[in-house]
């Protein structure tokens, strides 16, 4: 349920301002780590602003959306919304500067894949990464771990599009619309471009959902204003009915105003992320390796003073046998 | 952000499927856990399926009669669960102290087995490895449902097929036997009246020794499925592999011995072809062998496991 989710609780933020608040200060966290040998004015033309971060992350969300929509096997939309959550979630808490979207949007999609059930291997995975596939999937599974607590291991995701099929059913049994069936390829596409707004940060699932029925209908030069008011709304108060009748044109607002962002604008950004991005990070540098090499030997649970081994043996007894 | 330092590790106690667990006590709180460590380095796809699972369900399911997940962290290349410690299970108890088993408590631990499983189901999550060795027990002797490294949502309308390589053999449901991709939340429900049956006479119900033999076993006892008994039986996707000599069904006061009618009645109105048939756990905890004598035991007269599994 939505209402007692983790998605509720720590991740459906007030209005926008917030969360543009919360982006800048990862942006300026990042500089005031990474910046301090340069002198203030060089600092903004080296790194990236918020407005440029901004950008580049609008721009690989149109990546997003393209990789699942030629992913093979065909991917069902619930994974393609969790993947979209996963990234969004993952940079208000994190500076593209530190973690390249590239990588992290690759993984985003391969943790949505396990957690909807939508079982691919990760060479079925990688077989739809252009370039070398091998080392996709080390980033992958290397970034696995790390987005999964930046996450705060919130893995369940709450997407629209069951509340859109609870809408339909509601609509045909209850409503005089004709063929409400109709009212799919408007919903489909309303809700492909919520996506590439913040609206799944601010807005309850099945605000969503009716906001893209509502749009829909009216596409199809329908009016279900009365379902909502005389129908869904009508025992619950007019303050209620206020609510999301202010949500649904703020989602549709949102909607409106997607627009890539200018070719031209993003390749020169991503020239300089080539530069000020934390070379930690970089699985092309020497210092990302060599944590690598470090983490896969920090991997002993110390007990008592000594380090205990992984040596299975002298283990009697079994837990619990996984199912044969 | 929590990490390996806020525990003192004690031991080991056991080893999952993809790593060991560690019996630990938490410094700040002084509460014992159990340190689940999965190692991903060696696992081609990363972090198991199994172990995301198991998160989703434990961060879904608040219950006393399910554990608890209070925590995880990454430590290395390895994942840490921080589980609820239970010092033993229903295995143990099954083997190692029959004598605790009498009727009395056999009822109060079905009746927490049948509480978990009530929650689970109203939450949508099917368990599907119930199974004596998945059922443990804490210091206060009250058990609950762990190991949900194969629970998954499902949805009523039963829109998606899910894998039949699921549960283990004696607790697996007919139609999982027969390769059935569309099944329901009643596999878990079939485990539980195995359960039942093994608590009260010691010994498994069903105990198959392969895929195939677990399968004539069940025929064997229940008799050959008909249409009346199992509704469209012959459309289960290995049906038509193999076929079984004929059998009449045993009469259940031969296959339970000495069991009382009531729980008879119970039981064989779990362990049923039909899963549309085989009642809910909501419908299993009314049933009347927990209102005849002898009464389930209190809480207080259960047994209380102190014994440590550390090795």
């Amino acid at each position: 349920m939505f209402s007692t989710s983790s998605q509720r609780k720590f991740w459906t933020f007030s209005d926008e301002t917030e969360l543009a608040r919360q982006r800048e200060k990862q942006n300026l966290e990042f500089i005031a780590k990474h910046g301090q040998h340069i002198d203030e004015y060089q600092r903004y033309n080296f790194f990236l602003s918020p407005e440029e971060e901004r950008l580049l992350l609008k721009q690989y969300e149109l990546h997003l959306k393209e990789f699942c929509k030629r992913f093979a096997p065909p991917m069902p939309k619930g994974v393609v919304g969790t993947a979209f959550h996963y990234f969004k979630r993952f940079y208000l808490y994190n500076s593209t500067m530190d973690y390249h979207p590239k990588e992290i949007l690759a993984t985003c999609v391969y943790l949505a894949c396990k957690v909807e059930e939508f079982n691919v291997s990760i060479c079925q995975f990688v077989a739809n990464i252009k370039g070398d596939r091998e080392k996709a999937s080390d980033i992958i599974l290397n970034n696995e771990l790390l987005l999964m607590q930046q996450l705060n291991y919130h893995l369940t995701i709450h997407n629209p599009f069951r509340p859109v099929e609870g809408f339909l059913i509601d609509i045909k049994t209850r409503c005089s619309l004709a063929n409400p069936e109709r009212l799919r390829s408007g919903i489909d596409e309303f809700l492909e471009k919520v996506f590439l707004t913040d609206g799944c940060l601010l807005y309850a699932p099945s605000q969503i959902a009716l906001a893209a029925v509502l749009h829909a209908a009216s596409k199809e030069q329908e009016n279900l204003d009365s379902y909502v008011t005389d129908m869904l709304f009508h025992d619950a108060g007019s303050d209620k009915l206020a609510i999301l009748i202010e949500a649904v044109r703020k989602i549709r607002s949102m909607v409106k105003m997607v627009e890539s962002p200018p070719r031209e604008r993003v390749r020169i950004i991503e020239k300089k992320l080539d530069r000020c991005r934390n070379q930690e990070n970089n699985p092309d540098s020497e210092i990302y390796k060599r944590r690598m090499r470090e983490a896969i030997d920090e991997d002993d649970i110390p007990q008592g003073s000594s380090r205990m081994s992984l040596d299975t043996s002298g283990i009697s007894q079994v837990l619990s046998p996984s199912a044969s | 952000m929590s990490d390996i330092s806020n525990y003192s590790v004690v031991g080991r106690i056991g080893e999952g499927a993809h790593g060991l667990v560690f019996k630990a006590r938490h410094l700040p709180t002084g509460r014992e856990v159990a340190l689940k460590k999965i190692l991903i380095k060696n696992i081609e796809d990363g972090i198991p399926i199994n172990v995301m699972r198991e998160i989703k369900a434990l961060q879904l399911l608040r219950c006393k009669y399910v554990i608890k997940l209070y925590d995880m962290f990454p430590r290395g290349m390895s994942l840490v669960l921080v589980l609820e410690y239970m010092c033993s299970g229903l295995w143990e108890m099954l083997h190692h102290n029959q004598q605790e088993m009498t009727l009395p408590r056999i009822k109060t631990y079905v009746q927490m087995l049948l509480k978990g499983t009530r929650y689970m189901h109203a939450h949508y999550v099917m368990h599907r490895d119930l199974k004596p060795a998945n059922l443990l027990i804490n210091h206060e002797g009250i058990l609950k449902i762990a190991d949900l490294g194969l629970a998954r949502l499902y949805w009523p309308d039963g829109g998606r097929p899910y894998s039949h390589q699921v549960a283990t053999r004696w607790y697996r449901a007919p139609e999982l036997l027969y390769g059935a991709r569309y099944y329901s939340e009643k596999v878990d429900i079939w485990a539980v009246g195995c359960i039942i049956a093994e608590m009260i006479t010691k010994q498994p119900l069903f105990a198959g020794e392969s895929d195939i033999e677990q399968l004539a076993i069940v025929l064997q006892r229940l008799g050959t499925p008909t249409e009346e008994s199992w509704p469209r039986h012959s459309e289960l996707p290995d049906y038509h592999k193999i076929t079984f000599p004929e059998s009449l069904p045993m009469p259940w006061t031969d296959l339970l011995p000495g069991v009382d009618p009531d729980a008879i009645d119970l039981i064989k109105s779990i362990v049923l072809y039909d899963e549309q048939k085989r009642i809910s756990a909501k419908e299993a905890i009314r049933h009347a062998w927990f209102q005849t004598r002898p009464l389930p035991a209190t809480l207080e007269d259960m047994p209380r496991p102190n014994v440590t599994k550390t090795k």
